[in-house]
């Protein structure tokens, strides 16, 4: 491999797997504190991306990208919160949750898309980058948007962490996900927390979905492949620890690169499952795991 | 239970004590009755219907009656019976979010001293993880997360359960403490002596009822209360 492909092969990657860690991290907060699988994760992703692009496009309101990327956050927040209320809190005490879940976030998804094409059609879009041009790192050579996306998910994942490790809502969020009764003993807000779980997850969500979205074009069921994605670097790297799924994301990220690079395009989401199903006969619990699922 | 008082609970294993704190703490939602504390009733009004309980969706169709947010938040504060709180946080990330409960009715950094210098072992491991705790350090952080919420009334269930011989003397030492300290208990354990240092009143409860009240002085025997709880279910 010339070492011009080897470096481009790398950056792509780790642009990869910068958004991998951000959908998987989104999806992780709520697997850990709720204990289920939102599949309405990829609907948020496509939502936050035309959130973004309702404000900041001049075909619309013409905001920027900036206010476009903290609309979605925002808007994307409130989103999750109400359907957490709607999808999941009816459901919560029912020992059937997961199976539940399953079926009401699956639901919440479809109906998410088809809002999405009912508000602005069918017809791709795409979010002007937030930079133009190319960075030149001696024989790297990487768009300027992308290297911006690298910097601001890993500052917005250290952000999460800190909140999650050090505000007291964090470590309220991360009791409750680690035993639920004694929480509720303790005085916690249980359904508050759970729905601010939901509420950050679908802002992460929303936020990928701007970065997919100012590097490729949008639809409406754009959010289908990085859910499938953010799924096995969840499996993949376990949840044992907030960083597991973003190391996780990371090496996905890299290997996808090099598939495509080797194998082409098409078969590149079937060497991660492949390595996925490889490392889970080995080691269960995820790459990262441990037999507790916590935060 | 009068102001200021503690009691006791003693009962068969089986017969429902755990359950009972559990409904007073809103973990488990009464079919009928009410939770007083203070004077303020903490259940919602009406019965909890049994068919539609079954039938349906009951947290959607009718609300529940008890919130355990609520209960904890108005000064009850249940330790319950093994339980580890949080393995993944450390002892002080635990007692740091333990006041959320405490409604701002106490000084945060005075509950935390009081609580070191009643276990400094916890003070030396407030770094460590909780599930890297022995049995006999998580129900010490229990009973610290507890005390941090600034209880009114401590609801122990069976804390010295399953600790060995000198733990569980260094524990019943704090729980005394605690009493003396002016903490109401109300404290389920097998344990009479144990039982008959700590409280005022003691209750044998027998299938799920209260079968017989017993002043502190007059306190019979193990063996005398367990020949009147076998009478009981004769």
């Amino acid at each position: 491999m010339p070492m011009e492909a080897l470096l481009s092969v790398l950056t792509g990657g780790l642009v990869l797997g910068s958004l991998y860690a951000l959908m998987a991290t989104g999806l992780a907060v709520v697997w850990t504190t709720l204990g289920i699988f939102n599949f309405a994760h990829g609907a948020f992703i496509a939502v936050g991306a035309y959130v973004a692009w309702q404000i900041s496009s001049a075909d619309a309101i013409g905001a920027g990208f900036v206010i476009g990327l903290v609309g979605a956050v925002v808007v994307l927040f409130v989103i999750g919160v109400i359907a957490h209320f709607l999808l999941v809190q009816p459901f919560e005490r029912k020992p059937n949750l997961v199976l539940l879940s399953v079926v009401t976030t699956l639901a919440g998804a479809t109906i998410f898309e088809n809002l999405l094409i009912v508000g602005w059609g069918a017809r791709p879009k795409q979010i002007a980058p937030m930079l133009e041009g190319d960075l030149h790192l001696g024989e790297v050579s990487i768009s300027q948007n992308e290297a911006i996306i690298i910097v601001l998910v890993l500052f917005i994942l250290a952000l999460v962490g800190f909140f999650l490790r050090r505000s007291r809502t964090g470590r309220a969020m991360r009791a409750v996900a680690q035993n639920r009764e004694a929480a509720q003993l303790m005085g916690l807000d249980v359904p508050k927390l759970f729905g601010m779980a939901f509420g950050l997850s679908a802002a992460l969500a929303g936020l990928a979905g701007v970065f997919i979205g100012s590097i490729r074009f949008i639809n409406p069921s754009m959010g289908a492949d990085p859910l499938l994605k953010a799924l096995i670097v969840v499996i993949f790297g376990g949840v044992a620890r907030f960083t597991s799924p973003i190391y996780a994301a990371f090496i996905a990220g890299m290997v996808e690169a090099f598939a495509i690079y080797y194998v082409g395009l098409y078969w590149a989401p079937a060497v991660l499952f492949a390595l996925m199903i490889v490392v889970l006969v080995i080691k269960p619990e995820g790459l990262f795991g441990k037999h507790e699922r916590s935060v | 239970m009068a102001a200021g008082t503690s009691i006791g609970l003693f009962g068969p294993n089986g017969h429902g004590k755990t359950t009972l704190l559990m409904t007073i703490s809103g973990i488990i939602d009464p079919w009928r009755g009410d939770i007083l504390f203070e004077g303020e009733r903490l259940n919602r009004e009406g019965e909890r219907k049994s068919q539609l309980s079954r039938n349906i969706n009951y947290d959607v169709i009718r609300r529940r009656r008890m919130d355990p947010k609520k209960v904890a938040r108005a000064g009850l504060i249940h330790v319950s019976q093994g339980n580890t709180l949080y393995p993944e946080m450390t002892i002080a990330e635990t007692l740091a979010i333990a006041p959320i409960a405490a409604n701002g009715r106490v000084e945060e950094t005075e509950s935390l001293d009081k609580v070191y210098s009643l276990f400094p072992k916890l003070y030396e491991r407030q770094d460590q993880k909780a599930r890297f705790l022995s049995g006999g350090e998580r129900q010490m952080l229990s009973v610290s997360a507890a005390l941090m919420a600034a209880p009114k009334l401590l609801l122990l269930d069976e804390p010295t359960l399953g600790l060995s011989p000198k733990l569980r003397l260094e524990l019943a030492e704090a729980i005394r403490a605690i009493k003396a300290d002016g903490v109401p208990l109300l404290v389920v354990d097998q344990d009479v002596e144990f039982l008959e240092s700590l409280i005022d009143t003691l209750y044998l409860f027998d299938h799920g009822r209260i079968s017989r009240r017993i002043e502190k002085e007059d306190l019979p025997s193990y063996e005398e209360i367990m020949s009147l709880l076998f009478e009981g279910a004769s």
